[in-house]
């Protein structure tokens, strides 16, 4: 890997322009919805994550969708590996529901915190929204009008989670393994 | 004989040549398939690695680090161009060098174009579709490498073509040794030739002289014993009856005159110088009618066999000819003291080739009567026989011969225009054979 690619940022101007992040929230939520189901290709859940070796990802969105049908929309198409995505609405925190990536909204900041910490050391990719004080595994940001995102690979590292060099390479910030 | 030998070896040449050209004009089709299968080979692991690296960006998106992908490709000047085409066909990132890139890509595979290969590998992440990466490389032209292959095709001629002219080279020299060696055998026969002749002619010489000298003698010699002669019978005309008991004397010296004059007579024979009165003789009636004298010349323990088949004649001296049909059957007797078969043949031959001992210049090839007397006997070696005509040279006891009658039977022999031939072998018997020219008024 190059090191001038692992220092990239993320650029997606070109195709998604974003008008003042206010006026056009529904476009930013678009490409976080193509963003969620693109990330897990690149992560490795350790084997006891699944029931079943054909089990699918799923995707959890913990309450108030902000997508309107785009993420289901952009996960029916991807497949990693044997496995399918799917996408789960949940109400309110449920740690006996069955989530490889939870996806923490820009509601309720009490909640999201309350979530990360029932989360850590499972094996759950938890994805932050951009606007939230608490950060998961990965978060989104805005920077000059583009969705980009870090990735906290200590914290990945803690939960079992394996996320592949090249996400790496694309993310906005990387909290490198074995760091406090 | 040999002189088409060289044909199948500059055709093995020629035939190995082509063997080679085909060699190698297959080699040539063979390293230009391996070289287009080895390069199609890296640049589908190029386009490989690309695709493998550049999932993410092509799944994100993300241009810029796709940019740098590709550009980091750059440094391969094989590659004219490098490109990568998201999910949906359209392209990414990408460089070109002196062509066009395809806006729209949405299958992989591979083409090729005027120079170059196209080599198109799908990008996935963990079996999720990203996109297609598209590698453009160089192929070298093909005039170029049809240059190359010339090249060695010209060599691999230029090889066979030595290989040709080496062997025709060779053909040619091993031609020429064997006709240096064929004159070099006919120069040795020839020399051969030539020693016998001059062996011949030599001999000839010395009879020549030797005949010369006696005859000159032998001539003076005759005169002077014919004065004495006259003169003795003067003296014994003289006294009459009063010869008083010296009759004896005068009757003992003129037989020793007799056979004096005798002795010049042959020496004159040898030398080809006594007065010859030649009829026509048929040696077939005239051995006919000597056989009864022969057969008591040559005595009882010798078996004697006629083959008279000779019908030509021949111009001789027919009481010479007597003498030397005799005088040859005493000598054959002589050669079998134990008894044996004496053959007396007469036959008519044609002569085209000069026979043994005789020198090619004086020989004249025609019509011949032969007559050949033919022993059992004890045969000569050889040097006694090339001898033999040698006037006073004899092998036989003292006082038993005078060495003079072969040298007289050659003389007359050569005196009538004809040849003396002596075969002889040691222990196998004697062979002497007389050609006499044949007498041409006979039919």
């Amino acid at each position: 890997m190059q090191p001038r690619v692992l220092f990239a940022s993320v650029i997606l101007g070109c195709v998604m322009p974003l008008a003042p992040a206010a006026a056009d929230a529904s476009l930013e939520y678009a490409v976080k919805a193509a963003y969620l189901p693109k990330f897990v290709p690149f992560i490795t859940w350790p084997d006891s994550a699944f029931d079943s070796p054909a089990a699918p990802v799923t995707i959890c969105v913990l309450g108030a969708d902000p997508f309107g049908g785009k993420l289901e929309q952009a996960a029916g198409g991807v497949k990693s590996g044997d496995r399918a995505v799917t996408v789960r609405h949940l109400a309110g925190p449920d740690p006996s529901a069955a989530c490889q990536m939870i996806f923490l909204g820009p509601g309720d900041p009490a909640v999201a915190e309350g979530t990360l910490d029932a989360m850590k050391g499972k094996p759950v990719v938890t994805v932050t929204d951009s606007g939230l004080k608490a950060h998961g595994v990965i978060s989104f940001l805005i920077e000059a009008n583009h969705v980009r995102f870090d990735i906290d690979d200590a914290a990945a590292a803690q939960d079992g989670l394996a996320v592949s060099s090249k996400l790496l390479g694309l993310a906005h910030a990387v909290k490198q393994r074995g760091q406090p | 004989m040999r002189r088409r030998g060289w044909i199948p070896s500059v055709i093995g040449a020629l035939t190995a040549a082509a063997i080679l050209l085909a060699a190698g004009v297959l080699m040539a089709v063979y390293q230009e398939q391996l070289y287009s299968n080895q390069q199609a080979k890296s640049v589908r692991e190029q386009a490989q690695i690309l695709a493998a690296s550049a999932s993410a960006a092509i799944l994100f998106d993300d241009r810029k680090a796709a940019q740098e992908y590709v550009d980091a490709l750059r440094v391969n000047p094989e590659l004219q161009a490098a490109a990568i085409y998201g999910g949906d066909g359209h392209l990414i990132a990408g460089f070109a060098r002196g062509t066009r890139l395809p806006a729209l890509l949405t299958s992989a595979g591979s083409g090729s174009g005027a120079g170059y290969i196209d080599i198109a590998v799908p990008a996935s992440q963990n079996g999720a579709h990203a996109g297609i990466v598209l590698l453009r490389a160089l192929t070298e032209p093909a005039e170029r490498r049809y240059a190359r292959y010339a090249g060695l095709i010209l060599l691999v001629t230029m090889g066979a073509l030595v290989i040709a002219v080496l062997s025709f080279a060779q053909a040619q020299l091993s031609r020429r040794a064997q006709q240096l060696a064929s004159v070099n055998t006919r120069l040795h026969e020839e020399m051969e030739e030539r020693r016998k002749t001059e062996e011949a002619l030599r001999q000839s010489h010395k009879m020549e002289a030797i005949g010369q000298l006696s005859g000159g003698i032998a001539h003076d010699f005759n005169n002077l014993i014919m004065i004495v002669k006259g003169n003795l019978r003067l003296l014994k005309r003289k006294l009459g009856d009063e010869t008083q008991g010296s009759a004896g004397y005068i009757a003992s010296a003129d037989e020793a005159l007799d056979r004096a004059a005798n002795l010049t007579q042959r020496i004159l024979a040898f030398s080809r110088r006594q007065p010859l009165m030649p009829q026509r003789v048929n040696l077939s009636t005239l051995a006919q009618g000597l056989s009864e004298l022969v057969r008591h010349s040559v005595g009882e323990r010798v078996e004697i066999t006629m083959r008279l088949h000779g019908s030509w004649s021949t111009l001789c001296d027919l009481n010479q000819m007597e003498n030397v049909i005799l005088n040859l059957a005493i000598n054959a007797r002589d050669a079998m003291p134990d008894g044996g078969r004496l053959v007396v043949e007469t036959r008519d031959v044609t002569v085209t080739e000069p026979p043994p001992d005789v020198e090619s210049q004086s020989f004249v090839p025609g019509d011949y009567a032969s007559l050949a007397v033919i022993d059992t006997g004890m045969g000569m070696p050889e040097d006694v026989r090339q001898r033999a005509v040698d006037p006073f040279f004899t092998t036989k006891p003292l006082g038993k011969g005078t060495g003079l009658g072969l040298s007289m039977t050659f003389g007359f022999v050569r005196q009538s225009g004809g040849y003396l031939v002596i075969e002889s072998k040691p222990g196998k018997g004697t062979a002497v054979t007389i050609l006499m020219p044949r007498d041409p008024e006979t039919a």
